[in-house]
């Protein structure tokens, strides 16, 4: 192997999180305590010299640096304070980055300097939808009360299509078709680079069902039981916190489909569905069970990464709270327009839910980009890993 | 002086109960004694019965028959005017006893090591009436100046710190400047908190220290002609760097060598130079002398995979080091440290490399980084080895994001393009590796200057330099636990680089030692005492020279060179040189040689008073001769593990195994004894001799001895010699048992009761 150390991704690692990485000296500790790492495979510490060396290609193109869940076990044992897991979390940043597609969105977003422009640029957007729909208005506690937020971006009277439904369609559509084609994107380029570095020479390709079927959702179906998370020994608070948040998020993902298919399919034929879903609903108490499990469940992450920054030398780093921040920011601005439209206050209810807007498109936009990402790479990831010792590349 | 004997048999600790006091007195009172017993001579009530015999009766020679000499030795010393004898009746009667079994009973083994402790009894109070008051050799005149062979960081500290204790100094510098191998370094180690950045050289502030301190000569362009004489008078000649002089350090010539010069068959090497015998008027005097004339880079280019001579983009760490100094670091942006030649063959660093050039490559590296801020530096090593405070260095410069490290096996440097290609297999990143840089710098060992010359010029019998350099590789030998500053010759130090490759913080301890070692020398000369391992001891070897047949042996068998002689070949004793081993008088077949309070008559007449039954061939008598530093300790040892020796065995300590004179075997075997087996120190290459060659020397006249009991109708298998080590407590009773069965296996001596 041709060998030429990448300085400016050292310095890179170095600035987010990886700070200590030089100081590994290869004593494998990191190896004995991951759960991920194998006799012929020394996870994390070859990966550690990796990094220490610069050998960017290798690591972006490493599916243990993605499968790896940040359980903090390496770090916690480590005895040099080389942070293991906070390189890998590093390298994984760097490699969203690379990965992402448009690449000038991808690295707007890795830095905290550009915040402003990370929450300025969705809130503008949202912004300049309400005032062009004309619903530009606060409404009245009545009104608030009979159509909860479903006259935000005002009303007209097609049947076909609301213009509420309308206007979020025009903003989360394309913020999600961008994240949908951007994670595509990065997943291919991943795919394609773990195969060349590993030297994949399948004899012939599985088919899509195939793939889904063997690799895909049982990678899927590990990630939904947390087998993984479960043997961390370090900071086995994690699952408390990871599992509720990931349930609330298929959850929610069920409720806006529920929503979206009451309301704007059978809404056209039976417009008594319109407006906002009684709360004994049992969609609406999924949803709002959903929106507290997302609440508590990020709170529980958030405190396990303050205190293991406090405890254990974690470095803070913009990767890792940006998404904690998102997701509460998620969460509460949710159950704050919630409850400002059931005690009937219009002026909160439409400001928390224009920064409930705010905050969803951040989070649909960006995902590809931030450690949200690790929704789509980490589980593809996983399926190659399973895809890498299945017969397609065996035999 | 006329000596007063008081006897004294202790029957505590057991020893009452586990022998037969009334017979213990009675041995002793057949050599004329009459010992008093007490249940505890060690405490204050025993004492008081000791020191009023000495009050009252001027006893002046005390018999103490009690615990082994090497305990309690504060409580029987009574004063520097008394001699004082011990014997051995605790450790190696009392409590060595075997375990009453079907075949002995408890009265048989009380009657066996009775008749052990009775001859060590006995023993004692011969060994009494043959000792002698010691008196210190003083010599004639006395120097306390210190010669400082080397001008580099550990001559200059030796220096410095032997004129601080106050001390003249004179420091001899073949170059035209002091400061050694420093002068070259761009930046040097750490040596303080927090030890991890490189800092600026300090030889600068060490040489003006050295210059301006008013006890220290500086002598630069010169070096050391010869040096004669002994410790406390050392006579050095000087000369310029460079030239001959009739004054240089003769060659050995030994005996056969000798005989071949005088009948022209041999050219004789010291032809135009002055006997080493002769003094010189002119030469200075010395008490002592450190040695620090340092390292010279080895040669690397025998490793031709590695293109060293062959490709000028290879270069060793001091060219590095050099290149570094005179700013040619231009344009090299990458630079690959290979540390270790072996390829896939072996993972051994370059010769002569310990941790200094693990640290010196850091050191390098830094200087790639430092000389650009995208240049990059490549460790490859099979070992890093950074002891003690150096492990922060380690770390600071692993801080580095432009230094790689790794483990590696390095298979090919090749020429290509502007620089190399280096290849390297077994790496910690787990694939081989191809790497292109701009230099390779390797990592030449450091050499010691008596690898390549004598270096410090002696005028001795046994020639200019150390002996034995080839058994550790060109270092001179010295006893690397008991005593690491020592040389094969007393007085003389060595310190820094020609010692041992160590970094400039090890060196300055070092030298400090050294500087300690060589005034510790002087005084105990001063005292007319030996300096190590003997320390302190006042006797040494005095020789009746009206019976010398100028046999040589002693000359040439003295581990210390100690002995010079004349052109007859008549021993020249020197004194101050001399360990007290007793080598010579071993090797004497004149047996003119012992000291006041250790002869060959004393230990003749010991083993002489051993009792032998002539009638009962159950009582056989083996006679053991053990070395006291090793040996002996492993037996009292072996005694207070509750380890039983065996009855038929007599132990007599012996100062080193060199000074057994075979004579004593004879004496053994004419007695009616049984056998004769000797323990010592291991020999070799790891050899654990306080004396270097005591035990190694006596095996071989144990081979020859062997020979001359064949002639004389007796088996040869009655001699033995074992190696024993101290730890060997556990071992040393069955190597004895073993010796034992072997001699009951051959019966009796068939000369018992001639």
């Amino acid at each position: 192997m041709k060998v030429n150390p990448d300085l400016d991704f050292i310095k890179y690692m170095k600035s987010a999180g990886g700070d200590a990485l030089k100081k590994c000296y290869q004593c494998a500790t990191c190896s004995v305590v991951c759960p991920l790492s194998s006799d012929t495979k020394p996870f994390p510490r070859k990966e550690m010299i990796w990094a220490q060396w610069g050998l960017k290609d290798k690591l972006i193109a490493d599916p243990d640096v993605m499968l790896c869940h940040q359980c903090g076990d390496c770090t916690a044992y480590c005895p040099r304070g080389a942070k293991p897991g906070d390189v890998l979390g590093a390298i994984r940043a760097y490699a969203y980055t690379h990965y992402g597609f448009p690449s000038g969105l991808a690295k707007m977003v890795s830095s905290a300097k550009n915040l402003p422009l990370i929450v300025g640029l969705p809130a503008l957007i949202v912004l300049i939808m309400w005032i062009l729909s004309g619903g530009m208005h606060v409404p009245s506690a009545e009104d608030l009360a009979r159509y909860g937020f479903g006259h935000f971006f005002g009303h007209w009277d097609w049947p076909w299509l609301t213009k509420n439904v309308a206007f979020i369609d025009m903003i989360m559509v394309p913020a999600a078709g961008l994240a949908v084609y951007s994670a595509y994107r990065g997943v291919s380029a991943m795919w394609a680079a773990m195969a060349k570095q590993h030297d994949v020479n399948a004899g012939y390709r599985p088919s899509v069902n195939q793939f889904v079927q063997q690799f895909l959702w049982p990678a899927v179906t590990e990630i939904i039981q947390h087998n993984r998370f479960r043997e961390c020994k370090a900071n086995a608070n994690r699952v408390t916190g990871h599992l509720p948040l990931m349930l609330s998020f298929i959850a929610l993902l069920f409720v806006t489909a529920y929503s979206a298919f009451t309301q704007d399919v059978l809404g056209i034929f039976f417009p008594s569905l319109h407006g906002p879903m009684s709360m004994i609903n049992p969609v609406k108490i999924v949803a709002n069970i959903a929106a507290i499990a997302l609440i508590f469940g990020i709170g529980v992450l958030w405190s396990n990464r303050a205190a293991a920054e406090a405890e254990s030398g974690t470095t803070p780093t913009f990767y890792d709270w940006f998404l904690i921040y998102e997701i509460m920011a998620v969460g509460i601005t949710g159950l704050c327009a919630e409850l400002g439209r059931l005690v009937g206050v219009p002026v909160l209810a439409y400001f928390f839910y224009y920064l409930h807007l705010v905050s969803v498109v951040m989070l649909f936009l960006y995902m590809p980009y931030t450690k949200f990402a690790h929704l789509v790479y980490r589980t593809f990831a996983m399926a190659f890993e399973k895809y890498r010792a299945s017969e397609f590349v065996t035999k | 002086m006329d000596k007063k004997y008081g006897a004294y048999i202790c029957t505590g600790c057991g020893i009452g109960e586990a022998l037969d006091v009334d017979a213990l007195v009675s041995a002793a009172s057949g050599q004329g004694m009459q010992p008093k017993t007490h249940e505890a001579f060690c405490g204050a009530a025993g004492r008081q019965v000791i020191e009023a015999d000495i009050a009252n009766d001027g006893v002046n020679t005390v018999i103490v028959c009690a615990c082994s000499p090497r305990v309690m030795q504060d409580q029987f010393n009574f004063g520097d005017d008394k001699i004082t004898i011990r014997g051995n009746i605790r450790e190696q009667a009392a409590w060595c006893r075997e375990q009453p079994s079907d075949s002995k009973s408890e009265d048989t083994i009380k009657e066996y090591y009775t008749e052990v402790a009775q001859d060590y009894i006995r023993m004692a109070c011969v060994q009494a009436k043959k000792t002698d008051m010691p008196e210190p050799f003083k010599l004639e005149t006395m120097n306390k100046r210190i010669l400082v062979m080397g001008g580099g960081i550990a001559g200059l500290t030796a220096a410095k710190e032997a004129a601080k204790a106050g001390y003249e100094v004179t420091v001899v510098e073949k170059s035209g400047a002091l400061g050694g191998k420093a002068l070259g370094w761009t930046k040097q180690f750490p040596t303080k908190a927090p030890y991890s950045e490189l800092v600026a050289p300090t030889i600068g502030a060490l040489v003006a220290e050295v210059e301006g301190n008013a006890k220290i000569t500086v002598k630069k362009t010169t070096e050391v002609a010869r040096i004669g004489g002994a410790p406390g008078n050392f006579s050095a000649t000087f000369k310029a760097a460079g030239a001959k002089s009739e004054w240089d350090a003769p060659a050995k010539v030994g005996v056969d060598e000798q005989d071949r010069i005088a009948k022209g068959q041999m050219e004789d090497p010291n032809a135009g130079l002055k006997n080493y015998m002769e003094e010189n008027p002119d030469a200075e005097k010395y008490g002592a002398v450190v040695l620090a004339t340092g390292w010279v880079p080895a040669d690397v280019s025998a490793f031709e995979h590695l293109g060293y001579g062959a490709n000028s983009k290879v270069v060793t760490n001091a060219e590095f080091e050099k290149m570094v100094k005179e700013g040619k670091l231009a344009g090299i942006k990458s630079v690959a440290f290979v540390q270790s030649p072996g390829g896939e063959e072996h993972d051994m660093d370059f010769p002569y490399c310990n941790s200094v050039t693990s640290m010196v490559a850091l050191k390098q590296a830094k200087y790639v980084r430092e000389a650009s801020s995208d240049a990059k530096a490549y460790i490859l090593y099979q070992h890093m080895r950074t002891p003690g405070n150096m492990e922060m260095f380690y770390k600071g410069i692993q801080q580095d994001d432009g230094i790689f490290l790794t483990k590696a096996s390095v298979t090919k440097v090749e020429a290509a393009g502007n620089g190399c290609v280096v290849h390297a297999k077994d790496t910690l990143l787990g694939e081989d590796l191809e790497l292109d840089v701009d230099l390779v710098v390797l990592a030449a060992g450091m050499e010691p200057t008596t690898k390549h010359e004598a270096t410090i010029n002696l005028a001795y019998r046994q020639g200019p330099a150390f002996l034995d350099l080839d058994l550790f590789d060109g270092y001179s030998d010295s006893h690397f636990i008991c005593f690491p500053y020592e040389t094969r010759r007393t007085g003389i130090y060595t310190c820094g680089g020609v010692r041992k490759a160590m970094n400039m913080e090890e060196t300055i301890d070092d030298a400090t030692g050294a500087a300690l070692k060589a005034i510790q020398a002087m005084e105990c000369a001063d005292r007319g005492v030996a300096v190590h391992p003997r320390s302190g001891d006042q006797t040494y070897p005095e020789f009746f020279f009206q019976r010398c047949t100028q046999c040589k042996r002693c000359t040439e068998e003295c581990p210390f060179g100690a002995l010079d002689d004349d052109e007859k070949g008549t021993p020249k004793p020197n004194p101050t040189r001399c360990r007290r081993c007793g080598t010579c008088m071993g090797a004497c077949p004149e047996r003119i040689i012992g000291f006041k309070n250790y002869t060959i008559d004393m230990i003749g007449s010991m083993i002489k008073a051993i009792e032998v039954p002539d009638d009962d061939e159950d009582k056989l008598r083996i006679l053991a001769l053990v070395c006291e530093n090793d040996a002996y300790p492993a037996l009292d040892m072996a005694a207070m593990r509750k380890h039983s020796l065996n009855a038929l065995v007599r132990f007599i300590p012996v100062r080193c195994l060199g000074s057994v004179n075979m004579a004593w075997i004879k004496d053994a075997l004419s007695s009616g004894m049984d056998g004769a087996i000797l323990l010592g120190c291991k020999y070799g290459d790891d050899y654990q001799c306080h004396f270097v060659k005591g035990s190694e020397i006596a095996n071989k006249r144990m081979d020859n001895i062997g020979e001359t009991l064949g002639s004389l109708g007796l088996e040869p298998e009655r001699c033995a010699m074992e190696q024993i080590a101290i730890t060997d407590y556990d071992k040393v009773p069955t190597i004895i048992n073993d010796f034992v069965e072997k001699i009951v296996g051959l019966g009796p001596n068939p000369f018992k009761g001639f």
